[in-house]
């Protein structure tokens, strides 16, 4: 019998890729409706995932108040979609992403213990601490606390939220986890560390299958350290994934997705991610590299490195945001037949590269759909992917312990 | 235009937060024709009554949800992006009723000031969604809304959708009053102040005499009726009954604002301040 597989689903408005909502399978309307939202959660129930998980930002996209015009934004509150979604729904987890830096300890206990008395006991937070400059601003403040900082405050606050629980769960009853799963996603040292002490479940970005072991490596290394057990936490990297019949009508299939990008939308894209207005620019002209560097409250240092070579060989603004959008972000991106994916996954699960994946479709909900048609079978008929539901909290589903601090009154 | 009784209800009981008692609630709610079902009593919050309106948004079709928000704890960014989610999800049937406690009544106008001046940021037309042109929305129509208040600063623009009535429906509780224009509706008690407001809902116990307050209804002191419930299920279906000759026959399409005839007359923050 193979390992079993962990699925999320990943959604965060439209799809991974920043041209899916063009596509002719995804519903950018949707996005907007209940209906769509149903039906979401029927599918991923369908495929027998442990989990939905709504990414989360506190700022709008954009550069010095210009909305971009050729992204699709914005989104819908995670916490309004998963509990609307627990309304309609028996099985599935629910993963709300919520800063530490911008909520009280107060509030995000409230939300978090009543969402998992509506749901059943089935909620999760994505915990995060905010790393978008443009945040500070919509909460009074000037700047973020640096990293370290915001790690130091994440841990405050959730041995607060903790203690809320706690006291909450003795007055009126516990909720029927407790407390929602902890799910985390740090990537630098400080984050690992956080993860390590209290995540049950990790995200993280595994382009390759030896950067996966590796990283699962750390990971269980640090969660022994930190005096816990490690088959305690499932590792989750993000998987994006185009399925076609072959593997050449994939790779034709992504490339007319990121054929959809067009310059503008490129330029828009850039801009967000240098944090710099660039759509006034000449395509055709050279990339302007010292505006950039003057307008970014990114790391200069990294920017102007990597702007140095394109810069050099004079290649125009257009060409290199186009190059941009194209180059996967750190991601596994899959391309091929639903066999090859289902084999992918049995694969990396096997060789201890990842507990189960983290599903980013490029579109929505289209590319989804496929997935649940096509791909889930085979994991079934292989004995990877559970035929049913194993109880009714995300806890159970995920095949975890409780903790025993938890209960303590 | 003939004016339509308005019946409000109220459940503070954490039964609230158990989803089998809340569904036997909405139904309850929805059969008995009420107009406003706050969720939460100003008094006493055990629950996040933003979480059960949006569990509850799937299973209205008529009935509106009014969380109470709470500024102990609520930040308006927060409140805006939820409540703008909740709105669309509920097919416009949201409301929403700011309580203050234990904070001032001036922090709590400030966020109610600042919830709206980030909703104002987007325009109801913003969006194209054209996959032909790759056009998705009109980015004149979308700005931050720089708002600098007593209590809060909030830059925006808010990534949320302007909600889909505009704004939700404004309720304020006298209880727990503040002072902004363009409030929808209030509650207030026998014998208490009345804030300004497009409607006004007399707070009774669930015992009270219909008959009385149907012609006080007719004779223009009051919009329609606000009860308190204890017993929720129970108390919906007699009031439901005994309401039932004022309240059948009313429109029971459209958003919540369009049902109770209140358009909204607020178009930006600097309007309000002007
Ligand atoms: C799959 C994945 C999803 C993430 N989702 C979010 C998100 O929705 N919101 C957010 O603010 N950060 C998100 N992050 C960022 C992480 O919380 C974290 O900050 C990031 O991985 C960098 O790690 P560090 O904080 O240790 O530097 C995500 C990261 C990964 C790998």
């Amino acid at each position: 019998m193979p390992r079993p597989i962990h699925l999320w689903a990943f959604l965060q408005g439209i799809g991974h890729y920043p041209s899916g909502w063009r596509h002719p399978g995804a519903e950018p309307e949707g996005v907007f409706t209940m209906d769509y939202y149903a039906r979401v959660g029927r599918l991923v129930e369908k495929g027998r995932f442990d989990a939905i998980v709504f990414g989360d930002q506190l700022q709008s996209r954009g550069v010095r108040g210009r909305t971009p015009e050729h992204l699709a934004m914005p989104t819908l509150d995670p916490m309004a979609l998963l509990s609307a979604i627990a309304s309609v729904t028996q099985h599935v987890g629910l993963v709300n992403t919520l800063s530490t830096t911008y909520w009280s300890p107060e509030g995000l206990a409230e939300r978090f213990a009543t969402m998992d008395r509506m749901s059943g006991g089935r909620a999760g937070w994505n915990i995060v601490t905010t790393a978008h400059p443009d945040t500070a601003p919509n909460f009074g403040d000037e700047d973020l606390p640096e990293k370290s900082q915001r790690y130091k405050m994440a841990a405050q606050t959730v041995a607060q939220a903790q203690a809320i629980w706690r006291e909450r769960n003795a007055a009126l009853g516990p909720s029927p986890q407790a407390r929602p799963v902890f799910v985390q996603a740090g990537q630098s040292g400080d984050g690992r560390d956080f993860a390590a002490s209290i995540a049950e479940a990790i995200f993280c970005s595994a382009p390759t299958i030896e950067e996966g072991i590796a990283f699962r490596n750390d990971m269980r290394a640090r969660v022994a350290a930190a005096g816990r057990d490690p088959d305690a936490v499932r590792i989750m990297p993000g998987l994006s994934f185009i399925l076609a019949e072959t593997e050449a009508a994939a790779i034709a299939k992504d490339q007319a997705i990121l054929d959809l990008a067009d310059e503008a939308l490129c330029i828009e894209y850039l801009s967000e991610s240098l944090n710099c207005d660039l759509t006034g620019f000449d395509p055709a002209g050279p990339i302007p590299v010292d505006h950039i560097l003057s307008q970014t409250c990114f790391p200069k240092a990294d920017i102007g490195r990597a702007l140095e070579k394109p810069a050099a060989i004079g290649l125009p603004l257009g060409k290199f945001a186009s190059g941009y959008v194209r180059t996967p972000r750190g991601h596994n991106v899959f391309r091929g037949t639903a066999s090859q994916l289902a084999n992918m996954m049995i694969q990396w699960v096997e060789a201890g590269a990842c507990d189960g994946f983290t599903l980013q479709p490029a579109y929505m909900p289209g590319e989804l759909e496929i997935f649940v048609e096509e791909v889930v079978p085979i994991l079934q008929a292989a004995g990877a992917l559970r035929m049913d539901y194993p109880g009714s909290t995300l806890r159970e589903t995920m095949g975890l312990p409780r903790w025993p601090a938890d209960m303590a009154a | 235009m003939t004016r339509s009784f308005i019946l409000s209800a109220g459940i503070g009981d954490p039964a609230l937060a158990d989803p089998a008692m809340a569904a036997q609630f909405v139904t309850a709610a929805e059969t008995a024709g009420v107009d406003l079902l706050l969720l939460g009593r100003h008094d006493s919050l055990l629950f996040d009554p933003q979480v059960i309106a949006a569990w509850a948004a799937p299973r209205v079709s008529r009935l509106g949800l009014v969380p109470l928000v709470s500024s102990r704890i609520a930040h308006p960014f927060h409140v805006a992006r939820s409540l703008s989610a909740i709105d669309y999800l509920s097919g416009g049937l949201l409301g929403w009723c700011p309580v203050a406690q234990g904070g001032s009544a001036a922090q709590l106008a400030d966020l109610v000031r600042a919830t709206r001046a980030l909703w104002d940021g987007w325009d109801d037309d913003c969006l194209i969604i054209d996959k032909e042109s790759g056009r998705y929305l009109d980015t004149t129509k979308v700005r931050p809304s720089n708002y600098v208040g007593t209590h809060y600063a909030v830059r925006g623009p808010v990534n949320a959708m302007r909600p889909k009535q505009g704004h939700p429906v404004l309720v304020c509780d006298a209880a727990s009053p503040f002072a902004v224009p363009g409030i929808d509706v209030v509650i207030a008690a026998e014998g208490q102040a009345f804030p300004a407001a497009a409607r006004r809902l007399l707070r009774v116990d669930p015992d009270v005499d219909i008959a009385a307050m149907a012609v006080r209804f007719a004779a223009g002191e009051i919009d329609g009726l606000h009860v308190d419930l204890i017993n929720p299920v129970v108390e919906l279906a007699r009031i439901g009954k005994a309401l039932a000759p004022i309240t059948q026959g009313r429109p029971s399409a459209g958003t919540l604002r369009e049902r109770l005839g209140l358009p909204l007359t607020l178009r930006n923050i600097h309007e309000e301040i002007a």
